[in-house]
C-alpha cells in the first residue's frame, strides 16, 4: 500500500467516523409505582447522565409532553397516565428537578387532540394537577402547540438535506424560543411506527392548525378539531399553502411509510435535547384505547438519555426488540424503523454496541413488549 | 289505612316495583324511603300488611288490558290506586279514572313518552319508555392509529329534564329491567341518579334474577339492596333539589314536537358535553324564563308566535346570543318503541353540537368541568338564588378522579354529598371567571352543594 493509499484510506475512515451520527450515554432505573419517590428515581438517573445543571442552568426548557389521543378515552377506565399519557407525577418530578438544576423557565408543552383550547384545561381535562406542576418550579408556563397559542406566528424549522417529506415544518413558537428541548414520552408500542418513545412522542409538535383534518386551505386555522390523519398520515391534502409543501406529492401515501420519515424529519429539525421515557406502567399493542388487543403491564422502568435516537434504541432493546430491525420485523411489520430513518438524517446512532447504558443493563431491564 | 296514606300524597310517592305477594316480603322495605309499591297482583293479605306498614299499594295494568276491571279490583283490594302503564283508549281510562275517584282512589298514567300529557294531568307524570343508564362507546375500526370520539352516555335526563321544565307534578321514570337482564347493583344506582338529577323519581325495578335472591334474602342481594335504599335515601332527603330550577346560562327553547322527547338528542348531546342548560319548552317562553341566559337556541324557529319571537328579540337586544337552527335541527316525536334518534341522525347531532360549541366557545356558562368523561352533571338553583347543586353522575365502572369545577362566580361554603361517604367540605380557591373546587373522588354519584357569595 502506498502512502497515498493509506492516507487515502486513513482519510476515508476518517470522514465516515466524522460523519457517523452521535451516540450518548442512556440510564435506566427501577421505579415501582407512581407513588414512591420519583424525584429521587429520576435525580439519580440524571446524574447517572452527568447531571442536569450543566444542560439547564440559566435556561429555558421546553418538555413536549406525551398525551396520545382524547382524555375522554381511557383504557379499562385507569387513569390515563398508567396506561397511555405519561404520569403527571412524573413529570412533576421533573419539572422540579429542571427547577432545582437552575432552570429559569420549564414549558410544558403539547399540540392537544383535537383542541385549540388551553393546556393548562386540556390537563384539568385530564385529571392532572395542574396547581401542583405549576408549582413543582419556579417559572412554570403551559402551552398548547396545536394552533399559534400565545404567539403571533408561527416558527419555521428546516429538515436537512435527505429529508423525504417536507422541506420544513411551521410550528408553535415555543419549539424555537427554548434553549433546551426535552421529549418526555411513554415507553409503548405504535400501530403505526411500531414503537412510541422520544422520537415518535415529537410527532405531536406539529400544529393541527396547519397539519389537521380541518386545518385551513390557506391559512391556518386556529379553531383545529381533529387530528393529522388526512395531511400527515396519509398525504391525501397538504398543510395549509402559508407552510411548505411536500418535496415529493408522488411518493407513497403509506402511513407506515410516512410518519416514521415525518418523526425523524422533525427530530431533525427540533433537535430534542434530552430524551425521558417513563415505562413505570404503560400498554402493549399499540398507542391507545381505540387500538385492539390492548394490555396494561408494569415494567417498573423508567429511561433517559441526551440523545433521542440512543435512548429509543436502548428503550427497544429493553421491549425485546432490535432497534436495527428492518421493515417487515416487530415491530416494524408495516412501517419503516423511525430510528434508522433518524440515524439516516444524523440526529443519533440506534447502534447498542456504540451505546454506553448505566445504572440497570438492558437485561436486567428486560421486560418483552409482544412481537 | 287510605287516611296514612293519602296524608303522603302520590307527590311524594317513593315508587318500586314489587315482585312477591308474599307479605313477608314487606319487611325488606322497613327502613327504606321506598313508601310506594306498584304490583300485577295482590291478595287481602298482602293489602292488608302494606296498609299496616303505611305503604301505599297501587295495582298496575299493562296494554290489553282493561282499565276498568283493574279498577275495580284494586278498589275491592283497598289498595291506593291503579296504574296504567302504556297506551290505553282514552274512553277507557276516563272510565277507569270515575270509579277510582269515586272509591277515594289515585289513577297514574305511564304512556308511552309521545302520549305524555304534560299540562292538567294527575299528581304523577311519566312513562314506561326509558333508557337503561350506562355508557355506549363509539368506536370507528377503520381509521388506524387514530383516536375516536369519546364515551356517550345513555341516559334518560334530556327527556326528563324537558318533562321537569313542562310539568309540575311529580316525575316517574318506569322502565323495567329488559326480560332476561342481570344487571350488577351499578346500574341500578344509575338509574336511580340518573332519574334524581333530573328532578324525576326512577321507579325501582329489579330484575329477576335479583328479586328471587332478595326475597330469598341473600347475603349479597341484601347488601346490594341496601346501597339502592341509600341512594334513594340520599335524594329523598334532599327532596327540595327536584323543585330547584335549572341555572345554566344556555338556554335550550324546544318542544315535544322538535325532539324534546327524545333520548340521545339535542339536551342530552349538550348535557354529555357538559355545558350547563336549561330547558325552555316553547309554550313557557318568556322573559323570565330567559332570565339570567346568555345564550340561547332555538331548535324550531318557525314554530315561534309572534310574540315569542318578540320575546327572544327582547333577549338579543339585551345582549343574549341567540343561535336558531335551521330546520334540519328538528327531530320527531318518539314513535312506537323508538325513543332514540337513528343512527344516521348522529351526524346531524354532531353538527348541532359543532354550531353550539363555536357559540359557546370555552364561555362558562355556571360550571365548567374537567376530566368528567362518562359522567353526567346539572346544575340547578334554589328558588332564593343563593344556593346551588351541581348533581355528578358517575357512569363508569370505576370510581372518578381528580375531577376540577370552575363556577362562574364566587362561591363561599362548597359541599360534597354523596350516599355512601360522608360529608366533605371543599375548599374553593379563585380562578379569573369565579372560583374552582377540586373534587378527589366520585363513586356512583354526588352532588356539590354551593352557598354562593351575594
Amino acid at each position: 500500500m502506498t502512502r497515498r493509499e493509506l492516507l487515502g484510506v486513513l482519510g476515508g475512515a476518517v470522514a465516515a467516523r466524522a460523519k457517523e451520527p452521535p451516540a450518548a450515554p442512556v440510564a435506566i432505573g427501577k421505579a415501582a409505582g407512581y407513588d414512591g419517590d420519583l424525584t429521587g428515581a429520576l435525580g439519580r438517573l440524571f446524574d447517572q447522565l452527568g447531571g442536569l445543571g450543566r444542560l439547564v442552568k440559566g435556561k429555558t426548557v421546553t418538555l413536549k409532553l406525551n398525551l396520545t389521543g382524547s382524555p375522554a378515552l381511557r383504557f379499562q377506565g385507569r387513569p390515563l397516565g398508567a396506561t397511555h399519557y405519561v404520569h403527571p407525577r412524573v413529570v412533576g418530578a421533573v419539572v422540579h428537578l429542571m427547577g432545582q438544576a437552575g432552570a429559569r423557565r420549564v414549558r410544558l408543552v403539547e399540540s392537544c387532540w383535537a383542541s385549540g383550547g388551553p393546556l393548562e384545561e386540556y390537563l384539568l381535562d385530564s385529571g392532572w394537577p395542574v396547581r401542583a406542576l405549576a408549582a413543582a418550579a419556579a417559572a412554570v408556563e403551559f402551552e398548547n402547540t396545536n394552533n399559534l397559542g400565545k404567539s403571533r406566528r408561527y416558527a419555521r424549522f428546516k429538515t436537512p438535506p435527505g429529508a423525504w417529506i417536507f422541506p420544513a415544518y411551521d410550528l408553535n413558537q415555543a419549539y424555537l424560543e427554548t434553549d433546551v428541548f426535552v421529549s418526555l414520552a411513554k415507553l409503548k408500542n405504535h400501530a403505526t411506527c411500531g414503537v412510541t418513545l422520544s422520537l415518535k412522542n415529537c410527532f405531536g409538535i406539529t400544529p393541527a392548525s396547519i397539519y389537521g383534518d380541518d386545518a385551513g386551505r390557506e391559512e391556518p386555522n386556529e379553531n383545529p378539531s381533529k387530528g393529522r390523519a388526512e395531511v400527515l398520515h396519509f398525504g391525501r391534502r397538504g398543510p395549509s399553502r402559508s407552510a411548505p409543501q411536500e418535496l415529493d406529492p408522488g411518493s407513497s401515501r403509506a402511513d407506515g411509510y410516512r410518519v416514521p420519515r415525518i418523526t425523524a424529519e422533525l427530530a431533525a429539525a427540533r433537535p430534542i435535547d434530552l430524551a425521558v421515557i417513563d415505562g413505570i406502567q404503560t400498554v402493549t399493542g399499540g398507542e391507545g384505547p381505540w387500538i385492539r388487543g390492548l394490555k396494561f403491564v408494569e415494567p417498573g422502568l423508567l429511561i433517559a438519555g441526551w440523545n433521542p435516537v440512543s435512548t429509543d434504541a436502548v428503550a427497544m432493546a429493553v421491549m425485546g426488540y432490535d432497534p436495527q430491525a428492518g421493515r417487515g420485523v416487530p415491530p416494524f411489520r408495516g412501517c419503516d424503523n423511525t430510528l434508522k430513518l433518524a440515524e439516516a438524517l444524523g440526529v443519533g446512532s440506534a447502534d447498542l454496541a456504540r451505546i454506553e447504558v448505566r445504572g440497570l443493563g438492558i437485561e436486567q431491564a428486560r421486560f418483552p413488549f409482544p412481537v | 289505612m287510605l287516611p296514612a296514606l293519602l296524608l303522603v300524597g302520590a307527590a311524594a310517592w317513593v315508587p318500586a316495583r314489587w315482585g312477591s305477594t308474599d307479605p313477608k316480603t314487606l319487611e325488606l322495605l322497613r327502613g327504606t324511603p321506598v313508601n310506594c309499591l306498584l304490583v300485577e297482583q295482590a291478595s287481602p293479605e298482602f293489602a292488608a300488611e302494606a296498609a299496616g306498614r303505611g305503604l301505599a299499594v297501587l295495582l298496575a295494568a299493562r296494554a290489553g288490558e282493561a282499565p276498568e276491571a283493574v279498577a275495580r279490583r284494586a278498589a275491592e283490594l283497598r289498595l291506593a290506586g291503579v296504574v296504567l302503564e302504556g297506551a290505553f283508549q282514552p274512553a277507557a281510562i276516563e272510565q277507569a279514572r270515575r270509579l277510582l275517584e269515586q272509591a277515594g282512589l289515585t289513577l297514574i298514567e305511564l304512556p308511552p313518552r309521545a302520549l305524555l300529557r304534560l299540562e292538567g294531568g294527575g299528581p304523577v307524570v311519566g312513562t314506561t319508555q326509558g333508557l337503561w343508564p350506562g355508557i355506549r362507546v363509539f368506536e370507528d375500526g377503520a381509521v388506524h392509529a387514530a383516536p375516536t370520539g369519546g364515551p356517550w352516555v345513555e341516559t334518560n335526563t334530556g327527556f326528563l329534564r324537558y318533562v321537569r321544565a313542562a310539568s309540575e307534578a311529580a316525575i316517574w321514570m318506569g322502565n323495567r329491567p329488559p326480560p332476561k337482564a342481570i344487571f350488577p347493583v351499578e346500574r341500578y344506582l344509575a338509574a336511580i341518579a340518573d332519574a334524581a338529577i333530573a328532578g324525576a323519581r326512577w321507579v325501582v325495578a329489579l330484575d329477576e334474577d335479583f328479586q328471587g335472591r332478595l326475597y330469598a334474602r341473600q347475603a349479597k342481594a341484601l347488601a346490594a339492596w341496601a346501597r339502592i335504599a341509600a341512594h334513594l335515601r340520599f335524594y329523598e332527603d334532599h327532596g327540595e333539589w327536584r323543585s330547584w330550577k335549572p341555572a345554566g346560562r344556555l338556554a335550550l327553547i324546544q318542544d315535544e314536537h322538535s325532539g324534546a322527547l327524545l333520548s340521545g338528542g339535542v339536551l342530552d348531546m349538550i348535557a354529555v358535553k357538559h355545558a350547563p342548560v336549561r330547558p325552555v319548552p316553547r309554550r313557557l317562553l318568556s322573559g323570565e324564563a330567559l332570565r339570567g341566559a346568555r345564550v340561547a337556541v332555538n331548535v324550531d324557529p318557525a314554530a315561534l308566535s309572534d310574540q315569542q319571537k318578540e320575546i327572544l328579540r327582547g333577549f338579543t337586544r339585551g345582549g343574549g346570543v341567540l343561535l336558531s337552527g335551521p330546520p334540519g335541527w328538528k327531530f320527531p316525536m318518539p314513535e312506537g318503541d323508538r325513543i332514540t334518534l337513528e343512527d344516521k341522525d348522529l351526524e346531524r347531532l354532531n353538527e348541532i353540537w359543532r354550531e353550539v360549541n363555536s357559540l359557546v366557545g370555552r364561555r362558562n356558562l355556571g360550571a365548567r368541568l374537567f376530566n368528567v368523561s362518562g359522567m353526567l352533571s346539572n346544575l340547578v338553583a334554589a328558588p332564593d338564588g343563593k344556593r346551588a347543586v351541581l348533581h355528578l353522575v358517575n357512569f363508569t365502572s370505576q370510581p372518578a378522579e381528580n375531577i376540577t369545577v370552575h363556577l362562574a362566580g364566587g362561591v363561599g361554603r362548597v359541599r360534597l354529598l354523596s350516599p355512601e361517604e360522608p360529608e366533605r367540605e371543599l375548599a374553593p380557591y379563585g380562578i379569573e371567571e369565579g372560583a374552582a373546587v377540586e373534587i378527589e373522588r366520585v363513586c356512583s354519584c354526588a352532588a356539590l352543594l354551593l352557598d354562593w357569595k351575594q
